[in-house]
């Protein structure tokens, strides 16, 4: 008869909400040109959220700003407005708003433009982070955690796989570790996008740490926020077959119970 | 929601018999019937009204004693509702009971001649089980977690004897595990008989759904099905196999928004109770609607439907509608918005379902998936509260209705 609140919307509202501590920190040492950037890639996302809103009856959804706030902030920079312009019309046209728009879509859009800009123009430098935005990622998924919309079990996974390298004690860890906890915030623990069993959640979380850990020791010569947005890509490409995984396993343990 | 329902005091309910009531088929359910009185004539309270064209043996009996008003069929003998006036000092129809003590066949056919019968619940497809039916467990629920649900306990107690020979009979009935579901260790003490084995469930809602506790410790399977029967019906089975008598009243409870309802209230009623009667001396002015039910899962009714304890009463929404010509288009032509898998859907299924890929079965419509994710033990009111959470459109409910209809369909059982 009546309707709680836990719709698309108001997820995406506190996932917005969530991810402000973070936001604004970045906002305030960026000054005008993250404000530029940000502004670029809300407006570009916006206008395809409303091209397929008229061309195609999909309501646009707060979350395409969630999306632009991550490209905006992990972006490579130096890209000028054409390209980065490409990229993030590729993103969020062909992850997102083609399969239907946010809640029906396979891989995080944001993760999608990421990467494929970092792939596409290798050259260009990526940015980095001072230390108060890092910090100030943990806050957004104490929020995130607290709301229940983003996973403890995959932020716990992360946490526990990085930190067990980390007190293992390699210094290249070290140089890693804040960027991909920034990630993690960031793109990671999208509930969508990622696994959505709690086994396959906690496989999810771990499977991110564990490429952030392989990355910091094999790939020579990469940038810490390109290590971490690869990792976050293959874990969410790996995401559905862990959930497979789990139900899989789910299914067999009750059958073994139930007969 | 501002809702009323503190004041729900478990001890001695007040008898309140409505002056109408009706019997009427439960929500999706066929009854062909054969009518055994005519209108007007004077009926005994418990006594067999309509007798089921498919299923001679299976009656449905008089709530209360009175005069027939109207007996209502659709095409094909289908019942629509049979509505009765309450007569005071009516008489009661007394049932022989003497065999059934010693004998199965016997004790079936009593309670269905009873009507009785008709409080059990089979799943898979929630539907009144067959005369000769034989289930491989029946759950007894002794708690209720949906909000302001009235609380079995107390009536428990206070009706031990009556419910130990009730779940006697049950262990008489078929071979099947039966299993008591109460929501702490202390809620009902009293001694059960052998093979019954006790479920502790939780006070919190959804814990106490039936389908959860069937889903965690037997699930329903087509060539297994699974009873549930609310454990005061198995009190009134017990006092019926004593005496004769059908039980006349169950406990309710009457609650519902603070704008609509002055306080909450629970009372003894006769079944199929009219609920504007029951509900109008508690009423605020205004608009309203009555529902048979919690407001989670609850439908809006003028008689109390077949198995609910609950009325609940809610502000009608006269609100015009203020909305963008544009908003309103797209929200005509789009495809509705997909659930997200947050924290509230994990805890509307207690924890227990996958509840991401439950919902996404649901929705494609694949019914290889929903059985072998277990949705067979589920019925509507087991995703009331994901529907309630989530807001989804189309409801859960309606979306897990279609697919059990449509696994029915397909296995021939319908």
């Amino acid at each position: 008869m009546r309707r709680g609140m836990w719709d698309r919307e108001m997820v995406a509202a506190l996932l917005l909400m969530a991810s402000m501590p973070m936001v604004l920190t970045w906002l305030w040492f960026g000054g005008v040109e993250a404000i530029g950037r940000l502004a670029l890639t809300l407006i570009i996302s916006g206008l395809w959220h409303m091209v397929f809103m008229l061309a195609r009856a999909q309501p646009p959804s707060l979350a395409g700003a969630l999306s632009a706030i991550a490209v905006a902030m992990l972006a490579p920079e130096d890209l000028g407005l054409i390209r980065l312009a490409l990229g993030v019309s590729f993103g969020t046209v062909a992850a997102e708003l083609v399969f239907g728009g946010w809640g029906r879509n396979v891989l995080n859009p944001a993760t999608v433009t990421i990467a494929f800009l970092g792939f596409g123009f290798p050259a260009e430098p990526w940015p980095e982070f001072v230390a108060p935005v890092i910090w100030a990622a943990l806050p957004a998924l104490g929020i995130g955690a607290m709301f229940g919309i983003l996973s403890m079990r995959v932020i716990f996974a992360a946490f526990v796989a990085l930190g067990i390298a980390y007190f293992g004690g390699d210094p290249a860890i070290s140089v890693i570790l804040p960027t991909a906890v920034l990630v993690l915030a960031l793109l990671v623990t999208d509930p969508v996008a990622g696994a959505s069993t709690s086994l396959g959640r906690w496989l999810y979380g771990a499977a991110y740490g564990g490429f952030v850990i392989l990355f910091a020791y094999e790939w020579e010569g990469a940038a810490p926020v390109q290590m971490a947005v690869s990792a976050a890509f293959l874990a969410s490409l790996f995401a559905p077959l862990f959930d497979e995984a789990a139900l899989a396993l789910w299914v067999r343990r009750r059958r073994k119970r139930h007969g | 929601m501002p809702r009323v329902g503190s004041s729900l005091t478990p001890e001695a309910p007040a008898l309140h018999i409505t002056d109408e009531a009706a019997i009427t088929p439960a929500h999706g359910e066929e009854l062909r019937v054969e009518a055994l009185v005519s209108d007007g004539e004077s009926v005994a309270q418990g006594q067999p009204l309509l007798r089921l064209r498919a299923m001679p043996d299976m009656y449905l009996t008089a709530p209360m004693a009175g005069r027939v008003a109207k007996i209502e069929l659709r095409p094909g003998h289908r019942l629509s509702q049979m509505v009765l006036f309450h007569e005071a000092g009516g008489d009661r129809y007394a049932y022989d009971v003497s065999l059934a003590g010693a004998d199965a066949d016997e004790l079936r056919r009593v309670l269905q001649m009873s009507g009785l019968w008709r409080q059990f619940r089979s799943r898979p497809f929630g539907r009144v089980p067959k005369p000769g039916a034989i289930p491989a467990a029946i759950f007894v629920i002794a708690t209720d977690s949906r909000p302001d649900a009235p609380d079995p306990a107390p009536q428990l107690t206070h009706r031990e004897a009556e419910f130990s020979r009730g779940l006697d009979a049950l262990a008489r009935l078929s071979e099947a595990r039966i299993f008591l579901c109460q929501a702490e260790a202390s809620s009902y003490t009293g001694a059960l008989p052998a093979g019954v084995s006790r479920v502790i469930t939780g006070k919190v809602h959804p814990n106490g759904l039936s389908g959860l506790m069937i889903h965690r410790h037997m699930p329903a399977r087509v060539e297994a099905p699974v009873w549930d029967i609310h454990a005061e019906d198995v009190a009134d089975i017990g006092s019926f196999l004593e005496t004769g008598y059908v039980p006349a009243t169950r406990v309710v409870s009457i609650s519902g928004s603070g704008d609509a309802l002055r306080e909450a209230k629970l009372v003894q009623c006769q079944p199929g109770a009219d609920l504007r009667g029951l509900s109008q001396p508690l009423l605020r002015p205004g608009p309203h609607v009555v529902v048979s039910g919690s407001f989670l899962d609850g439908r809006p009714a003028h008689w109390l439907s077949l198995r609910d304890r609950q009325v609940t009463v809610l502000t009608r929404d006269t609100a015009t509608n203020n909305r963008h010509w544009f908003n309103e288009a797209l929200d005509h032509v789009s495809r509705r918005a997909p659930i997200i898998p947050t924290a509230a859907l994990d805890l509307a299924f207690g924890g227990v379902l996958p509840a991401a890929a439950l919902v996404r079965v649901l929705a494609s419509g694949d019914v290889e998936g929903f059985t072998r994710l277990g949705g067979l033990s589920l019925l509507e009111e087991d995703l009331a509260l994901a529907d309630y959470a989530t807001g989804a459109r189309p409801r859960l409910m309606t979306q897990v209705r279609a697919i059990l209809d449509r696994i029915e369909e397909e296995e021939g059982v319908a």
